[in-house]
């Protein structure tokens, strides 16, 4: 044997004891257990963002009050990366985690994909759960006749306004019943000023959401259906609003990374279409003191001709139990408790719309200190229809990129709506046909 | 016997001290990028079962409109950033080494795009060049331009506004290793061609580029790699918008593994990545081996 080749040997050898040394060290750190001493069963429910969530606490303190055998503990894996973080996590074999909020559907599908929930269709079956009480969302969760996530929270599109400036331009507030075209007039009408005065009659954030899913409130379309024609006139609208100044320029308000909450706050637009989500910030930054607006309600979505006034736009976020989970009759339990109705008002309580909806879910909601008064904003609590904004659809990742990318060459009018619409359909259909 | 043994302590301690380092660059990194070789040529969304993917995640790339556009924006984007970072931070060290008024002042100002976090900076240079209230458009209308760039928003303008930030934020980190190679070429030069009664520009061109094409062959090889591998300015800036107009390869790897979970097709553009940085770091070391 020559020096090289010894040489060789031994980096060999060392490389695969240090190897050998890190699998070990690896081995031991995922032996842990999540059990807690003193005989409590330790619950671990993978969240997101909790110094910004309200509800995650009380739904614990009163969950460990009725049952003092169990201690709930959170994980918060971040907000922007929440999903990535999750299947991650649970992909690596962590066993860890028991209970799972998921925040989308594309979310959903990727972990069902992945065979890391367990499904609930034995349990939904054992408990009784009546699942006629979330109007259809469980069926949109429903992937080869297996549920897998108890719907949690529905957070649904409304349009919000600023009553202060309808006041002052003595205009009269949007309705509950309100077409497109009724929609367009009136921020048409309630634009007014330039500079600082500047009011903006409406305004669309930066996510296609905001504009393209206008489109399948007529539940004749869906946004993965590859054939994208039915967008035009929501596009065509918005584009002509932002011509003609009724809402702010997509590229500004993209280049500056503006926040929509911030230009609702300080009386710039008149009217914002927005999802529920947005109901407890805006009570809580009044409250504050934070905020130039004082005023505010809620109406419906506008809607087209033909469409019930009330049809939306929806987002689920469910919650799941971890197929990996040693504890899963627990963690269903706790599942249970926080969808089912007690869990909803208590949601509720907090100004956030739980995904059981009833009456008096929705008159918790309505009674909250700081929200609207008025009949109107109460009574757009109720939803006629709503859609979910992205379907179960094992492209919908890929899809969304395409999606994403053509609203944003639209919006900042390098793209003709036409052109846009025809890169969506043949790109997105060659995604379908792979 | 006892020499033999002497040897293999001394070499047992010194596998002691890379020890540390070496299981840490193994595990976190050696191991990865290995797996993702392999991966290139699987399919796999990151749970469900492998399977054997050939070369077809390759070919695919051939019809891979999202992929094609990262390539060809990728290339721009390095072709454009490169050389002007390349000459505007030689510029620089040339200048600010000669003894002028407020040297430091001026080197402290080149190479604070450098330092500054990029979230910030990225913040004001879009606030500055916003299309429609920027400082920057403000400032052309001004001056009479009628038809003023989109900048960011505009597919025609976002590659070069992109190049441009790039350009501001590096070149003062390159400027300061033309400053070490100019400080080491040797004074006696300069005098024995200040003697043969040469000027500035000949003295520029005939000493300081032949003294200083290590240096260059150096910042050459580091830019061409950073420009490759961009992605943090891109989506601090145009977040690869508007539509696919900055979208860079990096961006579209993160893309197909993250939001499509397609992992196989993913390590396949990041192979594809690697090739084509080893291909040009190879050319230029080939070219610097001729140049000497």
């Amino acid at each position: 044997m020559d020096q090289k080749e010894v040489h060789m040997k031994k980096i060999a050898v060392f490389v695969l004891v240090s190897l050998l040394l890190c699998t070990g060290l690896f081995a031991q750190g995922t032996k842990e257990d999540a059990t807690a001493a003193g005989g409590k069963t330790t619950i671990k429910w993978a969240v997101w963002d909790i110094a910004a969530t309200t509800y995650y606490q009380p739904l614990i303190d009163a969950y460990e009050a009725r049952n003092p055998n169990v201690k709930i503990e959170m994980l918060d894996l971040g907000s922007a990366d929440f999903m990535t973080m999750l299947q991650t996590q649970l992909s690596g074999g962590d066993s860890t985690i028991d209970v799972v909020a998921i925040k989308d559907i594309p979310g959903y599908n990727n972990l069902v994909k992945r065979n890391l929930l367990m499904s609930l269709n034995d349990k939904v079956k054992s408990e009784g759960i009546d699942l006629s009480l979330y109007g259809g969302v469980p069926e949109a969760l429903t992937v080869n006749e297996n549920l897998y996530g108890l719907p949690f929270r529905n957070d649904f599109w409304v349009v919000f306004y600023n009553k202060d400036l309808f006041d002052r331009a003595g205009v009269s507030y949007p309705t509950n019943d309100m077409t497109f075209d009724e929609y367009d007039a009136l921020a048409r009408k309630m634009t007014s000023g330039s500079g600082a005065n500047k009011v903006y009659g409406a305004h669309y954030h930066i996510w296609r959401s905001a504009v393209q899913l206008f489109g399948i409130l007529d539940g004749k379309h869906t946004i993965v259906d590859g054939e994208y024609g039915f967008l035009k006139p929501y596009y065509e609208r918005v584009l002509a609003q932002q011509r003609d100044g009724i809402v702010q320029d997509y590229a500004t308000l993209k280049t500056s990374s503006t926040h929509y909450s911030g230009v609702f706050y300080n009386n710039s637009v008149a009217m914002m279409n927005m999802g529920s989500w947005f109901i407890p910030t805006v009570i809580k930054e009044i409250a504050a003191g934070k905020t130039e607006v004082k005023n505010w309600g809620i109406v419906k979505y506008p809607h087209a001709p033909g469409v019930a006034p009330g049809t939306t736009l929806g987002t689920i976020t469910s919650l799941g139990v971890s197929n990996a989970s040693k504890k899963k009759d627990a963690a269903f339990d706790f599942v249970k408790f926080v969808c089912g109705s007690e869990g909803a008002q208590i949601v509720a309580a907090t100004g956030t719309s739980p995904a059981l909806v009833n009456d008096q879910v929705a008159n918790v909601i309505a009674s909250l200190p700081g929200f609207p008064t008025d009949p109107a904003s109460k009574e757009a609590l109720h939803t006629a229809k709503s859609y979910i904004e992205m379907p179960l659809h094992e492209k919908a990742g890929e899809i969304e990129i395409v999606l994403n990318q053509v609203h944003d060459e639209i919006m900042t009018n390098n793209i003709s709506v036409d052109a846009g619409i025809a890169k969506m359909n043949d790109q997105i259909k060659k995604i379908l046909a792979q | 016997m006892a020499s033999n043994k002497t040897a293999l302590k001394k070499q047992l301690v010194a596998y002691s001290f890379i020890a540390p380092n070496f299981i840490g660059f193994a595990v976190f990194t050696l191991v990865p990028i290995i797996f993702a070789f392999v991966l290139a040529f699987l399919h796999w969304d990151g749970a469900n079962p492998i399977r054997w993917a050939g070369l077809s995640n390759f070919i695919a790339l051939f019809d891979d409109d999202q992929f094609k556009a990262a390539l060809k924006n990728t290339i721009v984007y390095t072709g454009g950033t490169v050389p002007l970072t390349l000459v505007g931070s030689l510029l620089l060290a040339v200048i600010l080494n000669k003894k002028i008024r407020g040297r430091n002042f001026f080197r402290t100002v080149s190479f604070f795009p450098y330092v500054a976090s990029l979230v910030a900076v990225a913040a004001v240079w879009n606030m500055m060049f916003n299309p429609t209230k920027g400082p920057v458009n403000m400032m052309l209308h001004s001056l009479g331009f009628k038809n003023v760039p989109g900048w960011a928003a505009d597919r025609h303008w976002a590659m070069p506004t992109v190049i441009f930030f790039s350009v501001w934020k590096y070149v003062g980190y390159y400027m300061i290793i033309y400053l070490a190679g100019l400080q080491s070429i040797s004074a006696e030069l300069y005098e024995a061609a200040d003697l043969d009664g040469a000027n500035g520009w000949q003295k520029f061109i005939s000493i300081t580029i032949p003294q200083l094409s290590a240096t260059t062959f150096f910042v050459l090889v580091m830019l061409t790699i950073q420009c490759f591998k961009v992605y943090d300015i891109v989506y601090m800036i145009t977040q690869g918008g508007p539509g696919t107009a900055t979208l860079v390869l990096v961006y579209d790897i993160y893309n197909k593994a993250f939001i499509s979970w397609r992992l196989g097709s993913a390590s396949a553009v990041a192979m594809v990545l690697f090739l084509l940085v080893m291909t040009v770091t190879l050319i230029q070391f080939k070219g610097e081996q001729r140049l000497r």
